[in-house]
């Protein structure tokens, strides 16, 4: 009974605390709309107004008017021959399909035409009473489904047809947010910035921190407790207060707007150097003694015998610092000005200021940046956990 | 060991440390001094020039409306979220560590998630569920109550409180993450032993789990302290310090002074405030936490 009032209110908890993330996807999906409202259709033309100026303006036929009468609501509209309905470049890539209602007798064609004068064309035909026909968006072939400037009917001549209630039916759920933001806004770019300077910071790490690390632990030389306390305390100094020396010195190498400056101050870090210390510290110091005896090298010892000792150390190094580099804005934001140099971080942080209404894309677009770290999560959860026990994840 | 070994050894060793130490002085050790240099500089990034204004930047800082919001909104969102960071953390971290719980690795990890995304990611989709459609202002609508016409980031009374709730929200998991550890490191002989005295839950939790679990609740306020001075991101992504500088802080108006209005000598002596600042309370917070006055 405890146990279960127990397993409850905990999973209420962790619903709560997982509700924000659970949003993100799911808004990511959407095609249009919000959270509590999802928008999955969308109304080219109903044909319910009394005024024929604003009909004049989205419709256009030779023998058009209003009849009181339709499939869903009040009015519908009255063709004789073609008529065209003006769409205004509209994005059809998230539709399903075109939908729309035709009552009368005898073929039609309905044509799909897009700015660039390309034109889709199928043929259908009425019956005397409503009927709903669609369209498939994957069936539509030859234009260019983002800019969609009419729909015309071409009616079989003489006779007089109803048509109504034309619109797009949305895809739900849909990538197409996704597909946008990454080849629209150049998050591809960014996520690939991202990767290049987290991948090289994490091969930096690996390798420098080792070798520090082990002169830290093993060696003997003069100053090593000053020096190394020093690495403690510039641990405690923040970011904030030396990024404006850093700065100046990228711009004195002309380092700005490079993955120089994003990945070199960042090779081997105090804390890293801390982790490896305290690891290479508790080896035993035999294999080495032994290997030194044999003739190895320094630098064998160091890369043959430590290195792989310390995997279980550097692996939970290695994932801490790739996560950490992904996620830090601060830094790349001061050291980069061109979008194209911009990390998927600062992408974000430029992208949602001009992105707030069109929250389904923007949801994508952080959806993409945190995936990484949230499927690496899910792979190396007990690594992560550990290196919080010892030390930070975040700055 | 003869001469020319020696030699070798040493070389060696400095070949090892090289890469640290180059580094280390270049981009660790230079720009803490010389950040401490132009603080006492009209240095603006754009032209090389400079001259030396003494402590005119410092007490420029103390009469300078902004850096004092800001001073004011950073102990504001420190004080404000840092003992519901803890609390929360704490109690999460106890239930987990209870013997009645079963799936504990799911909650540990499933807690600890917010965690590792970025704070960029967050705020964003915090911005959402904070806008003016989004889902915080159809709660209230459901509950019968006039939802803001905008955006809460948007209103100078609630944008602060907001980025508070979430910087909680955001937190709590890492924390609890760092508790548990502090639980599990307390022997079980130590509780058994008080249980065959007789000793009661309370008796347990107040004479054996806190007293233990101090110099964790102490790393765990300190680094929290000084992370929650450092906000920057939150408030860089979500509110840009508006409106009206009511979100702006310590961190965010260093970047606004150095790489936006470049004045670099300011900046830097913005930065060596908030080091001072979170220097001494670091420094309060462990006399009275390792005192028994808490």
């Amino acid at each position: 009974m405890k146990k279960a009032v127990l397993l409850c209110i905990m999973f209420i908890l962790l619903f709560i605390s997982l509700f924000p993330m659970l949003s993100m996807f799911y808004t990511s999906v959407i095609p249009s709309g919000t959270l509590t409202k999802v928008v999955k259709e969308r109304y080219i033309n109903d044909f319910e107004t009394k005024y024929a100026s604003y009909l004049k303006r989205k419709v256009k036929g030779d023998s058009i008017s209003l009849r009181n009468e339709s499939p869903s609501s009040t009015t519908s509209l009255a063709v004789n021959g073609r008529v065209e309905l003006l769409t205004d470049k509209l994005d059809v890539r998230v539709a399903k399909y075109i939908e729309f209602w035709v009552k009368g007798s005898g073929s039609f064609s309905a044509e799909i035409i897009d700015a660039f004068g390309g034109k889709y064309a199928e043929n259908f035909t009425a019956q005397p009473e409503w009927k709903k026909f669609t369209i498939k968006q994957n069936e539509i072939k030859d234009i260019d489904l983002r800019y969609i400037s009419k729909l015309a009917f071409d009616f079989e001549g003489g006779k007089e047809f109803l048509l109504d209630d034309v619109k797009l039916v949305y895809r739900f759920p849909t990538l197409l947010n996704y597909v946008n933001v990454l080849k629209e806004d150049m998050f591809s770019r960014y996520i690939l910035n991202s990767l290049i300077v987290s991948v090289i910071v994490v091969v930096g790490n690996l390798i420098f921190s080792t070798m520090v690390g082990y002169a830290f632990a093993r060696r003997r030389f003069w100053g090593k407790k000053i020096l190394f306390s020093l690495v403690l305390s510039t641990m405690m100094i923040p970011t904030q207060v030396t990024i404006i020396p850093v700065f100046m010195l990228m711009k004195q190498f002309g380092w700005i707007d490079t993955y120089l400056a994003l990945t070199i101050p960042m090779l081997v870090t105090p804390f890293n150097i801390f982790l490896l210390k305290q690891y290479v510290e508790q080896l035993p110091v035999e294999l080495e003694e032994a290997a030194y005896v044999d003739g190895a090298s320094t630098l064998q010892i160091v890369f043959k015998i430590i290195f792989p000792l310390s995997k279980p150390s550097l692996a939970v190094m290695g994932i801490n610092t790739f996560i950490s580099t992904w996620n830090d804005l601060f830094y790349p934001l001061v050291v980069t000005n061109s979008r194209e140099m911009r990390t998927a971080q600062v992408g974000l942080a430029m992208y949602q200021k001009l992105n707030q209404i069109d929250w389904p894309r923007l949801m994508a677009a952080s959806s993409i940046i945190g995936l990484p770290v949230i499927i690496m999560f899910l792979i190396f959860q007990k690594q992560i956990i550990s290196g919080v026990t010892k030390g930070a994840v975040k700055g | 060991m003869g001469k020319k070994r020696k030699i070798k050894y040493n070389f060696e060793t400095l070949l090892l440390l090289s890469p640290f130490l180059i580094i280390f002085l270049i981009f660790g050790a230079f720009p803490i001094i010389f950040s401490f240099f132009i603080s006492f500089t009209d240095y603006s990034g754009l032209s090389p020039k400079f001259n030396l204004v003494g402590l005119t930047n410092y007490i420029h800082a103390f009469k300078d409306s902004i850096f004092l919001t800001a001073l004011k909104n950073t102990f504001i969102f420190v004080i404000g979220t840092i003992p519901f960071t803890t609390v929360f953390a704490l109690l999460l971290a106890l239930i987990i560590n209870s013997r009645f719980l079963p799936l504990k690795d799911v909650f540990k990890a499933g807690f600890f998630l917010p965690s590792v995304i970025s704070t960029v990611v967050i705020s964003t989709m915090w911005m959402y569920l904070y806008s003016a459609d989004g889902f915080f202002n159809k709660m209230v609508e459901l509950f019968g109550s006039q939802p803001l016409p905008t955006s809460w980031l948007a209103h100078v009374k609630t944008a602060l409180l907001s980025i508070m709730i979430m910087d909680v929200w955001a937190a709590v998991g890492y924390y609890t993450i760092l508790f548990l550890a502090g639980l599990q490191s307390i022997p079980e002989e130590l509780y058994e032993a008080a249980r065959i005295d007789g000793a009661g839950r309370k008796a347990l939790f107040s004479k054996i789990t806190m007293p233990l679990l101090k110099p964790t609740l102490y790393f765990v306020i300190a680094i929290n302290t000084i992370r929650s001075f450092q906000i920057f991101s939150e408030v860089f992504t979500m509110t840009g310090g508006g409106p009206m500088n009511s979100t702006q802080t310590i961190v965010h108006y260093l970047y606004i002074v150095g790489f936006r209005n470049f004045e670099m000598g300011y900046a830097s002596a913005i930065g060596y405030i908030l080091v001072f600042i979170v220097l001494i309370i670091t420094l309060i917070q462990g006399r009275l936490l390792r005192s028994e006055v808490i």
